[in-house]
């Protein structure tokens, strides 16, 4: 699928919303992956098509404590946007190189690597919840597995 | 809606006519003062006594609060302190209607004393001394609570103030209080604050938008002159669209990010809010260039901002002559309020008359930008925001060992949003995953860094609304994030792409107690600041129907 036809997404994409139907968010799944289910065995994709999100293990892997009715809640919007997200799959990037940011000319310079002494360590250390002069207490570390 | 350049005598005319009631107050009362705030404290007449006198014409254009506060303290008019009295007391009469500051200084008034003793001895004041400024609450400010929105961050005092608002503060200016915004700036209604939700000064039942609300709010609700926000996805431009202020998003780099919260680094920028486009050069002023603490702070040269500003006394009969205008197709279509569009295309006349010359331009792979725009922000929000574990600062939720300690901390400092674009981001950057999401996204800012750069060959500024509606009311979105992140459409690719954004009100649509405003935006090249806020301010003096006072003012 081309650029052209995927740009045609958006506009689609916000006129359902414009509508005014929560309902319709189903819709517009559909439309803004294209008008056809992604080809994922076609040449276009580069990778094995990825799985769908495990909320539990990525609140793991992001250190998130969520309880079981978050994990039920966040699971189908997060499963929703990531779909969504999907729509790049289908565009054609192959000669494209990635940007790592901006390029606005605004890395060009780099400070001295020496130490200066801060100003205000009393107010640092005031912000640390738990602290044992000279030490920033935490929990023993337990090994899960 | 009555058309935009008129004159005076059909203005009269108008009067008796039905407009807006607001519009009427405006029109017909006896505010000859040039600023705002002097406006403010005048009496404003009421309609039903005026419709039978004949009509004083339109009060002047926006004016310079900033300039009009130098000039009172520099001529002994009035002190520091009167004036920081009488926004102390606008901010503390609107607060339980609007919310929009999170924390209010306690040394406002010692501060303006101290002014005024320096204005007493004849020593050189800064350019913004006296000047009452917000700062929204992911800005660090080292006297004041910086919570960034989160219950995370609850009660901490940082040990050091941005960059940005040490040279605000170096220039005189006094911080007013600390503003409301979404969680980290992740939100565009502000309803995502962890802790009170701002209202819009227009129609305290709709949304201020976001994520910088609270600033947008306050400076609309005159709380304080002009205000520091933050703009990572249009997080400063739809705000100002929605409040009816002028709202800056400078180019990458071009102000110090040492000191604002980071969500997107790649994408994060400070900008602020003024209600005229002469206030926001005089910010930037203030706060733009290099900065050793941020490696990403360009090393350009910072021109005057202001002083290419001239009064409307001293225009050309076509002041933009020669200017080319290019109006994004893609952002004028399907799917974009019919009020906003005709505003917009109001706009593009007065452009035109002011001697500019306008085409449509299409930007490939425009609506791309949307979901490119969420995969990067989700994932480097992802990482940023690993920093709050309960550990160094912010709240610590107890536990028996150390991973509980980080789990339970973030979920219970961490709000819903937050936590849904972390775990949207730890999964794009899973392992595996980067060349289906990360580097596609990536791929698309180039497609779109590419466009604008084509399409700002064949134009000097390109122009598009802000957002695709005026402000809706609270609560209408809070359950459907992609219908809330459609929202973002006309914004994000200014991000990707780097390049400076000058929202200006430009007209309104109807809706609200007087009607809802809407902003133009104007896109221009990296480091085309000063081009932008030429035209803009251009734009703002010599538009003739509108004035963009809320109604709770008047």
């Amino acid at each position: 699928m081309s650029v052209t036809s995927a740009f045609g997404c958006g506009a689609a994409f916000l006129r359902h919303l414009s509508a005014g139907s929560r309902s319709g968010s189903t819709l517009i799944l559909l439309r803004a992956g294209g008008a056809k289910p992604r080809p994922y065995s076609s040449s276009l994709a580069r990778c094995a098509a990825p799985e769908p999100p495990d909320v539990s293990r990525l609140a793991d892997t992001a250190r998130i404590s969520l309880t079981p009715e978050e994990v039920e809640q966040f699971a189908p919007k997060i499963r929703q946007v990531i779909d969504w997200f999907g729509q790049l799959q289908a565009v054609d990037l192959e000669t494209i190189e990635p940007s790592l940011r901006a390029d606005t000319d605004a890395n060009t310079s780099q400070r001295e690597d020496a130490p200066e002494t801060f100003g205000n360590r009393e107010a640092i250390i005031a912000a640390v919840p738990s602290y044992d002069n000279p030490y920033i207490k935490v929990p023993k570390v337990l090994n899960k597995e | 809606m009555p058309c935009l350049i008129q004159s005076p005598r059909f203005l009269l005319s108008h009067c008796l006519s039905p407009l807006p009631p607001n519009a009427r107050a405006v029109f017909c009362g006896r505010l000859s003062h040039r600023s705002a705030a002097a406006a403010l404290s005048s009496d404003a007449q009421t309609i039903a006594s005026n419709q039978s006198s004949s009509c004083a014409p339109l009060p002047p254009p926006p004016s310079s609060e900033i300039l009009s506060v130098r000039e009172s303290l520099l001529s002994r008019r009035r002190t520091a302190a009167e004036i920081a009295e009488e926004y102390l007391d606008r901010l503390r009469r609107t607060e339980p209607q609007i919310r929009s500051f999170l924390h209010v200084s306690e040394t406002v008034m010692r501060e303006a004393e101290d002014l005024d003793r320096l204005v007493e001895s004849g020593a050189e004041l800064g350019p913004l001394a006296g000047v009452l400024i917000g700062v929204k609450d992911n800005i660090c400010t080292v006297d004041m609570p910086s919570t960034g929105g989160s219950r995370i961050l609850e009660g901490y005092r940082p040990a050091f103030d941005a960059t940005a608002v040490r040279k605000l503060k170096e220039a005189g200016a006094i911080v007013i209080g600390k503003t409301n915004l979404d969680e980290f700036g992740m939100g565009s209604t502000t309803e995502g604050s962890g802790f009170q939700v701002t209202a819009n000064p227009w129609d305290v039942s709709r949304v201020p938008g976001g994520s910088s609300g609270g600033s947008a709010a306050a400076v609309s609700a005159r709380q304080c002159a002009v205000s520091l926000g933050s703009d990572t996805g249009g997080s400063v431009r739809q705000p100002a669209s929605f409040c009816g202020v002028v709202g800056l998003k400078p180019t990458y780099g071009r102000i110090s990010r040492f000191g604002l919260m980071s969500y997107a680094s790649s994408l994060d920028v400070i900008g602020c809010f003024g209600s005229s486009i002469i206030d926001a050069a005089i910010i930037l002023n203030a706060v733009a260039g290099h900065d050793r603490f941020d490696a990403t702070s360009s090393m350009n040269e910072v021109p005057d901002y202001a002083s290419c500003l001239i009064s409307i006394d001293q225009f050309d009969s076509k002041p933009l002559k020669g200017l080319r205008i290019g109006m994004i197709t893609e952002t004028m279509g399907d799917g974009v309020d019919m009020g906003v569009v005709s505003s917009i295309k109001a706009a593009a006349l007065h452009l035109e008359e002011l001697g500019a010359v306008l085409t449509e331009v299409s930007l490939p792979s425009f609506s791309l930008g949307l979901p490119a725009y969420y995969i990067l922000a989700s994932s480097e929000a992802s990482s940023n925001l690993s920093r709050y574990d309960g550990v160094r600062y912010g709240n610590q939720v107890a536990a028996d060992e150390l991973i509980s300690l980080y789990g339970d901390s973030r979920a219970i400092g961490f709000g819903p949003e937050v936590k849904m674009r972390i775990l949207m981001g730890t999964y794009a950057l899973s392992a595996g995953y980067y060349e289906a999401y990360y580097k596609r996204a990536q791929q698309v800012r180039t497609l779109v860094r590419k466009s604008f750069k084509d399409a700002l060959e064949t134009n000097d500024i390109l122009i598009s609304p802000a957002a695709p509606s005026p402000a809706f009311r609270i609560g209408e979105k809070v359950n459907d994030p992609l219908a809330m992140y459609a929202g973002d459409i006309m914004t994000v690719n200014v991000n990707l792409a780097g390049v400076p954004a000058l929202v200006v009100p430009c007209g309104f649509v109807e809706g609200g107690i007087v009607g809802l405003p809407v902003g133009l935006q104007m896109i221009g090249t990296s480091f085309s600041e000063e081009k932008l806020l030429r035209v803009g301010h251009i734009f703002e003096q010599t538009l003739q129907n509108h004035r963009f006072v809320p109604p709770l003012l008047a």
